[in-house]
């Protein structure tokens, strides 16, 4: 298998990385990178475990190609706070408690991201298809 | 899990992406959102030596209003198209199907191509290559019999796109470019029938545009999941209503999408053609739900998106 060239801006660092074709993002940022936030549960784009924001959207990273990514902006839930303060989000997320083993609480945050503060609407329908069968759901 | 090995090949024309098809004689496979294709490929129901990613065909990427079409290009992403005001104030059963398609994340990345062109599913199907060897391959994985009802000579496997019903109800037409050239047709006879081989396309055609013929309409569309939040549907149906008519599509049920033409659409006709649904859903033991209750909830959808579209405020 060739390998590719890409150039990927994680949490705000430039990065070029030599990867094969079929290497999914989430394995990239996990293996390679040694960002480990983004967990890899379903690997079939069902739970959310895996989210992380690329472009300014959340996306489902184990379905998606790193090569796909050339050129793009990808933020994990790693690069979420600001020098030593945590994200608002990732704040309420601990005052209420919104978490039992946290698995999937990256993901959760940064399907959150979107949905809550950037088009400042809350999550309609049962938190936007994040799947979670231990989590306090009520503290969410 | 992993995926299989391949080349990824990224297109920057609609030629360019069939150059590279004929190429590799026709060993590819079209890489859109990557949402269907993706789980395929890890679950080596396909395994193709090159992707080919259309995203970069920016032609494919466009909404235009024009001559009394709306046109839609296959690289257009739900999510997008949610936000689209013409299809919020015309095509409301459009907009509801959208909106049901799996979660907004998701929409986010799945393009109406894509969508449309999705294979069809079945819980003896989507499997791991281990488990699906375990159990012995079925008639869609190239194996003799079915897995589900035992000496069955066809495929029952569900097509599960939410908008392909919606947009057969909004008499949508389809443009397809491949080696052997362009051709449009009613999106509707893009099916097969076949669950083994649910698209009549030509091997290598593209799914370029999608056109829908600018006529407000009311419409409603009603889907029944497990979960709200995330599902494919097990049955669904879309009603579009234009003045005294109406086009009713069942789906999420067998290969491909039924059509229900009304003309009037007093209590008795809408409750007689829902009634017609039951012995028409082929429906079996391929789903989390039952067959039966799949069934009987193909009329009760039907009428309830016939009655909610006739509800709607004008
Ligand atoms: C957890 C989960 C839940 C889902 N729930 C739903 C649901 O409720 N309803 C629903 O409808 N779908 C659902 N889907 C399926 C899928 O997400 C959507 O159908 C999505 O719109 C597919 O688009 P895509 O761009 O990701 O397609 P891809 O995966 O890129 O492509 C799908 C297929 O179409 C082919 N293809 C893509 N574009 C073209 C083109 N222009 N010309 C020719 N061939 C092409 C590909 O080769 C592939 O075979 C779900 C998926 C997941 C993972
Ligand atoms: S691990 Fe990616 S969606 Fe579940």
């Amino acid at each position: 298998m060739e390998t590719v060239n890409v150039t990927l801006r994680i949490n705000n660092e430039l990065t070029t990385l030599q990867v094969k074709p079929n290497e999914t993002l989430l394995e990239t940022l996990r293996e390679r990178l040694d960002l480990t936030g983004a967990k890899a549960s379903c690997g079939m784009g069902s739970c959310g475990a895996c989210t992380v924001e690329v472009n300014g959207m959340p996306l489902r990273s184990c379905i998606a190609l790193t090569v796909e990514m050339d050129g793009a902006e990808i933020n994990t839930v790693e690069g979420l706070k600001e020098e030593e303060k945590l994200h608002p989000l990732q704040e309420s997320f601990m005052e209420e408690g919104a978490v039992q083993c946290g698995f999937c609480t990256s993901g959760m945050i940064m399907t959150a991201k979107h949905f809550w503060i950037e088009t400042l609407r809350p999550p309609r329908r049962d938190h936007q298809g994040a799947l979670f069968q231990c989590l306090p759901v009520h503290r969410l | 899990m992993i995926l299989p090995d391949f080349e990824y090949r990224k297109a920057e024309t609609v030629a360019d992406a069939i150059g590279l098809y004929n190429e590799f004689a026709g060993n590819v496979r079209y890489l859109a959102g990557g949402t269907d294709l993706m789980p395929l490929l890890k679950h080596r129901l396909s395994t193709p030596a090159v992707v080919i990613d259309l995203k970069g065909i920016l032609d494919l990427s466009t909404i235009t209003a024009q001559d009394g079409w709306l046109t839609i290009g296959a690289n257009v992403t739900l999510f997008a198209l949610k936000q689209n005001q013409t299809i919020r104030d015309y095509f409301p059963v459009f907009y509801q199907s959208l909106e049901a398609t799996a979660c907004e994340t998701l929409q986010m990345r799945g393009t109406i191509g894509g969508n449309l062109l999705q294979d069809t599913r079945c819980i003896e199907y989507n499997k791991s290559n281990d488990w699906r060897v375990a159990r012995g391959f079925c008639l869609k994985m190239g194996g003799k019999t079915c897995n589900v009802v035992p000496g069955a000579r066809v495929c029952l496997s569900n097509y599960c796109s939410d908008n392909a019903l919606a947009l057969i109800s909004l008499s949508a037409t389809v443009k397809v470019i491949g080696p052997g050239g362009e051709r449009a047709m009613a999106i509707e006879e893009i099916f097969s029938g076949k669950g083994s081989k649910p698209f009549a396309l030509e091997p290598g055609e593209i799914l370029t545009h999608i056109r829908i013929p600018m006529e407000k309409s009311k419409g409603a569309y009603e889907k029944l999941r497990v979960r709200k939040s995330i599902d494919y549907p097990l049955v669904a149906v879309a009603a579009c209503l234009k003045e005294d008519n109406a086009r009713i599509c069942v789906g999420g049920i067998g290969p491909a999408p039924r059509v229900y033409d009304l003309k009037g659409l007093g209590t008795d006709r809408v409750v007689d053609a829902s009634r017609s649904t039951y012995a028409d859903a082929k429906a079996v033991s391929n789903t989390t739900l039952s067959p039966e209750y799949r069934k009987r909830m193909a009329g009760v959808l039907f009428r309830r998106a016939v009655n909610k579209a006739l509800k709607e405020e004008k």
